[in-house]
C-alpha cells in the first residue's frame, strides 16, 4: 500500500514538475518575456554601446559580403568600441533558422538577407525596422531597391542588382565565327555548331535545382511585360493561374530542347553549381542560363577570361533579367540592441567608408556623394547595352509572393523525365493556390 | 525483501524520471497539440483546426509519395541488412583465417558519417560513375542506370547504399547471437544425421531469434526514421522523387509551415509505434529458450 502511495505520488510529482517547466518555456517565449539576458542595459544607455558586442547573422554562403570584411569590422570596433559578431548561418537553411529565431525572440542585431526574399519568408513588416527616418536615406539615389511597402526595409551601398541571362565566353564565340543569338532559332544554331567544335554548348547544373530557374524567370517577366502587363497581379490574386498562360508552357519546353538536342552536359541533374566555374575556365563549356555573378567568381580565377551576358533568347528582342537586389542588411524589431545596429549602418553608409567599400567591389554606388569606380568590362558593357537603355526587366522571383523551392523541384522533375512543361505549372498552380492559401491571400 | 527496500526507495526514479518527462513527454504532447493548429512563421496566433493538417497530408500527392517512398526504404532496407547481415555472420562464424580482418572490414562503413558516404557514393552513382563503367567494361551494359537521377529507382539506390553501409552492424549483432549458442547441440545434431539445413532451420534460427528481433526492430524503426541518407544523397530529388517522411518534415519547416511538419512528425511518431510494437509482441512470443 505504502509503495503504491509512493510510487503513484513520485509519478505525480514527476508529471507536475514537467508542467511547469513547460509553462515557464511558454512564459519566456512571450513577446513580454525577459530580454535581460546578455543586455548589460547597454541598449538604454544614449551614450551608447561601448564594449558591447551586436550580432549580425549571415548565411554561409554570403560570407565574402562587402559588410563583414574584417577590416569594417575592426575600423567600426575602434572608432566606436562596439565589436560586431558574426553568425554564420548554414546556406540551405538560413531561411529556417532566420524564422526561428525571429519566432522565439532570438534575434540577432543586424541580419543580411535578400529583400525580395525577406517579404516572403521572413515577415518583413512584422519583424523588421523601418529606416525611412535614418540619416543616410536622404543621400540615396535609388531607395526602390531598398524598400517594400513603400518604406526602406534595408541597406545596401549598391543599386546594381545583378542581371540574368545567357553568360557566354567570348572567346569561343569569336573563335568560331559565332554572334549572339537573338531569337530561339539562333540559339540553337549557335549551340549546333559549337558542338560541332568539340565544346559543350550550354551547362545545365540542374541537381542545384534552382539553377533551372534563370530561364524561365527572365523569360516568363519578359513575356508578361510586353503582352500583359497585368498578368502578374492577375496570378497573385488568383483571377489567373499559371497553366492559363500557353506561353509559359512553350517557355519550359524551350528549356528542355536544348538538354534534349544533346547541347548540353550529358548528366544535367548530377552537375551542381559549383562546377561552373571550374567548367569556365577550362573552356569545357561556352554558354549558361545564369547571373553576372558567375562572370566575377571566373574573373577572380581568371582575370583574362572574357566572358559576357546577353538576354535569354526565348524569342526575338528579350530584355535582361534583373534580379531584385540581394544582400540587404535589416534590422530585426526586437534587436537587443537597436541603436548600435543602427550606428553599425551609420558607419557603413559614411561617405568615406561608403566609398572604400563601392571602389573594392566594383560596385554601383547607390549614394550620390559616392561615385562609382570604373567598372569591369563586362559591367560596363551592361550598363550600355541594357541598362541605360532601359532594356531590362525585373524577374519573375520580384513578384512571388510564397516560397519558390516546390517550383524548382518541378523543374527538376522535368528534366528527370517525371513530367512535361505543362505538368510542372499545374503542378506549381496547385502548390502555389496552397501556399497563398496559408499566407492568406485573397483570392485564394 | 525489507532490507532492499530500505536501500532503494521509489524516490531515486526522480531524477531521471524528470529527465525523461522534460525532454521526451512535454515536447511529444506539445507536438501533438501543435499538429492540430495552423501554427506558421506568418501568423501571429495560433488557431486550432482539428485534423486539418493530416486531410492536407492524405490528398497531398507529394505527401503520399513521401510515405510510400518511406515505406519502400523500410522494406528494402529490413529485408537487405537482415538478409547480408545474418549471411555475413554465418560466415564470418566459420574457422577462416582473415576471419577477424573481415568482420572489421564488414563492421568499418557503418562508423563512416553518412555525409562521407554520400561524398563517396555521389560521383559513383553519376551515369558515367564507377558503378556504369564497371557494368560496361564487364559486358553489362544494359545494366547501367541514372542511379541517383532516374525517378523510378531513386529510392532504390538509397536503399541499397543504406544496406551497405549498416549491413555489417547487423552482422555484429548476429555474430554475438551466433557465439552464445552451444556448439553440443551442432554435435548432437550432426549425429542424429542432420544436414546443414536441417541444423540451421531447426537450432541456429530457433537459438538466435533474440538477435533476429533486435535486428528487426532496429532496422524497421531505421527505415521509417530515413532522413539523412536520402537528405544527403539526393535532396529529395529530383523533383521530390525521393521524398520521404523525414525530408517532407524538414520541407514544411522550411516552408514556414509548422503546424502541419509537426502533423506529420506526429503521423510518423504514431506509425511507427503502430507498426512497431505489435511486431515486438509477436516476434517476443516465438522466442525459445534454450
Amino acid at each position: 500500500m505504502n509503495q503504491k502511495t509512493k510510487k503513484i505520488a513520485a509519478g505525480l510529482l514527476g508529471g507536475l514538475m514537467a508542467v511547469s517547466l513547460a509553462a515557464c518555456g511558454g512564459g519566456n517565449a512571450s513577446p513580454g518575456g525577459s530580454t535581460a539576458a546578455g543586455g548589460s542595459g547597454s541598449s538604454s544607455s544614449s551614450s551608447g554601446g561601448s564594449g558591447t558586442t551586436i550580432e549580425l547573422a549571415i548565411s554561409k554562403s554570403s560570407q565574402d559580403s562587402a559588410f563583414v570584411q574584417q577590416d569594417l569590422l575592426d575600423g567600426f570596433e575602434k572608432e566606436t568600441g562596439i565589436k560586431v559578431n558574426l553568425q554564420l548561418l548554414p546556406a540551405e537553411q538560413t531561411a529556417t533558422v532566420l524564422q526561428t529565431k525571429l519566432a522565439v525572440d532570438e534575434t540577432p542585431d543586424i541580419v543580411q538577407y535578400n529583400l525580395a526574399s525577406a517579404t516572403t519568408d521572413l515577415n518583413l513588416e512584422r519583424n523588421f525596422e523601418i529606416l525611412d527616418d535614418q540619416p543616410w536615406v536622404s543621400r540615396l539615389e535609388n531607395k526602390e531597391v531598398l524598400s517594400a511597402y513603400g518604406h526602406v526595409y534595408s541597406f545596401h551601398v549598391s543599386q546594381d542588382t545583378g542581371m540574368q541571362g545567357v553568360v557566354y565566353n567570348k572567346d569561343i564565340f569569336e573563335e568560331l565565327g559565332l554572334s549572339v543569338p537573338t531569337d530561339f532559332e539562333e540559339f540553337l544554331a549557335v549551340c549546333e555548331k559549337i558542338k560541332a567544335a568539340g565544346i559543350t554548348p550550354v551547362f545545365m547544373p540542374y541537381k542545384d535545382n534552382w539553377a533551372a530557374n534563370v530561364w524561365p524567370a527572365a523569360a516568363f517577366a519578359d513575356y508578361a511585360d510586353k503582352n500583359d502587363p497585368t498578368l502578374f497581379e492577375e496570378i497573385n490574386s488568383g483571377k489567373k493561374k499559371w497553366a492559363d498562360v500557353p506561353a509559359f508552357a512553350d517557355i519550359l519546353q524551350q528549356q528542355y530542347e536544348v538538354y534534349e538536342k544533346g547541347y548540353t552536359n550529358g548528366d544535367v541533374l548530377s552537375d551542381s553549381y559549383d562546377m561552373a566555374v571550374g567548367k569556365f575556365l577550362g573552356k569545357e563549356v561556352a554558354m549558361m542560363f545564369m547571373g553576372d555573378w558567375l562572370i566575377q567568381n571566373v574573373a577572380e580565377n581568371d582575370p583574362e577570361m572574357k566572358l559576357g551576358l546577353f538576354p535569354i533568347p526565348y524569342t526575338a528582342d528579350a530584355k535582361l533579367g534583373a534580379s531584385p537586389l540581394g544582400g540587404q542588411l535589416f534590422i530585426p524589431k526586437k534587436a537587443k540592441h537597436l541603436e548600435e545596429a543602427k550606428k553599425f549602418l551609420d558607419y557603413v553608409a559614411r561617405k568615406d567608408v561608403a566609398q572604400g567599400i563601392v571602389d573594392k567591389q566594383k560596385y554601383v554606388s547607390i549614394f550620390s556623394d559616392v561615385t562609382t569606380p570604373e567598372l569591369p568590362e563586362y559591367k560596363q558593357e551592361i550598363v550600355d547595352n541594357y541598362i541605360t537603355p532601359k532594356k531590362t526587366i525585373l524577374t519573375v522571383d520580384a513578384h512571388m509572393l510564397v516560397d519558390r523551392s516546390e517550383l524548382y523541384r518541378l523543374l527538376q522533375d522535368q528534366f528527370a523525365g517525371g513530367i512535361d512543361a505543362e505538368g510542372v505549372l499545374t503542378a506549381w498552380d496547385e502548390k502555389f493556390a496552397q501556399l497563398m492559401k496559408d499566407k492568406e491571400i485573397a483570392g485564394f | 525483501m525489507k532490507i532492499s527496500r530500505k536501500l532503494y526507495s521509489y524516490y531515486l526514479i526522480l531524477p531521471a524520471l524528470l529527465i525523461y518527462c522534460v525532454f521526451f513527454v512535454v515536447p511529444a504532447l506539445t507536438g501533438l497539440y501543435y499538429s492540430f493548429t495552423d501554427w506558421r512563421l506568418d501568423r501571429v496566433g495560433i488557431k486550432f483546426i482539428g485534423w486539418a493538417n493530416f486531410e492536407r497530408i492524405f490528398t497531398d500527392k507529394t505527401l503520399l509519395l513521401a510515405i510510400k517512398n518511406t515505406l519502400i526504404f523500410a522494406v528494402a532496407t529490413v529485408i537487405g541488412k537482415n538478409l547480408i547481415g545474418l549471411a555475413l555472420a554465418i560466415a564470418l562464424n566459420m574457422r577462416l583465417k582473415t576471419r577477424n580482418i573481415l568482420r572489421a572490414v564488414f563492421y568499418s562503413p557503418s562508423i563512416l558519417s553518412v555525409l562521407v558516404i554520400s561524398i563517396v557514393f555521389t560521383p559513383m552513382l553519376r551515369s558515367e560513375g564507377t558503378i556504369n563503367r564497371i557494368f560496361e567494361s564487364a559486358g553489362l551494359g544494359f545494366l547501367s542506370q541514372s542511379w541517383l537521377t532516374d525517378p523510378q529507382i531513386v529510392i532504390w539506390t538509397v536503399a541499397a547504399v543504406s544496406v551497405w553501409q549498416h549491413a555489417g552492424f547487423q552482422m555484429a549483432i548476429y555474430l554475438a547471437g551466433l557465439q552464445s549458442i552451444p556448439k553440443d547441440y551442432y554435435e548432437a545434431a550432426t549425429i542424429d544425421g542432420a544436414g546443414a539445413w536441417r541444423s540451421f532451420r531447426s537450432i541456429t534460427l530457433p537459438l538466435l531469434l533474440p538477435a533476429l528481433n533486435i535486428n528487426l526492430m532496429l532496422t524497421l524503426i531505421g527505415g521509417l526514421k530515413v532522413f539523412s541518407e536520402v537528405f544527403v544523397l539526393t535532396g529529395g530529388g529530383p523533383g521530390n522523387a525521393s521524398q520521404v517522411v523525414g525530408t517532407i518534415i524538414l520541407r514544411s519547416f522550411g516552408e514556414g509551415s509548422w503546424g502541419l511538419g509537426t502533423a506529420v512528425n506526429t503521423l510518423l511518431f504514431a506509425a511507427v509505434t503502430i507498426i512497431a510494437i505489435p511486431l515486438l509482441i509477436f516476434m517476443r512470443r516465438k522466442e525459445v529458450s534454450e
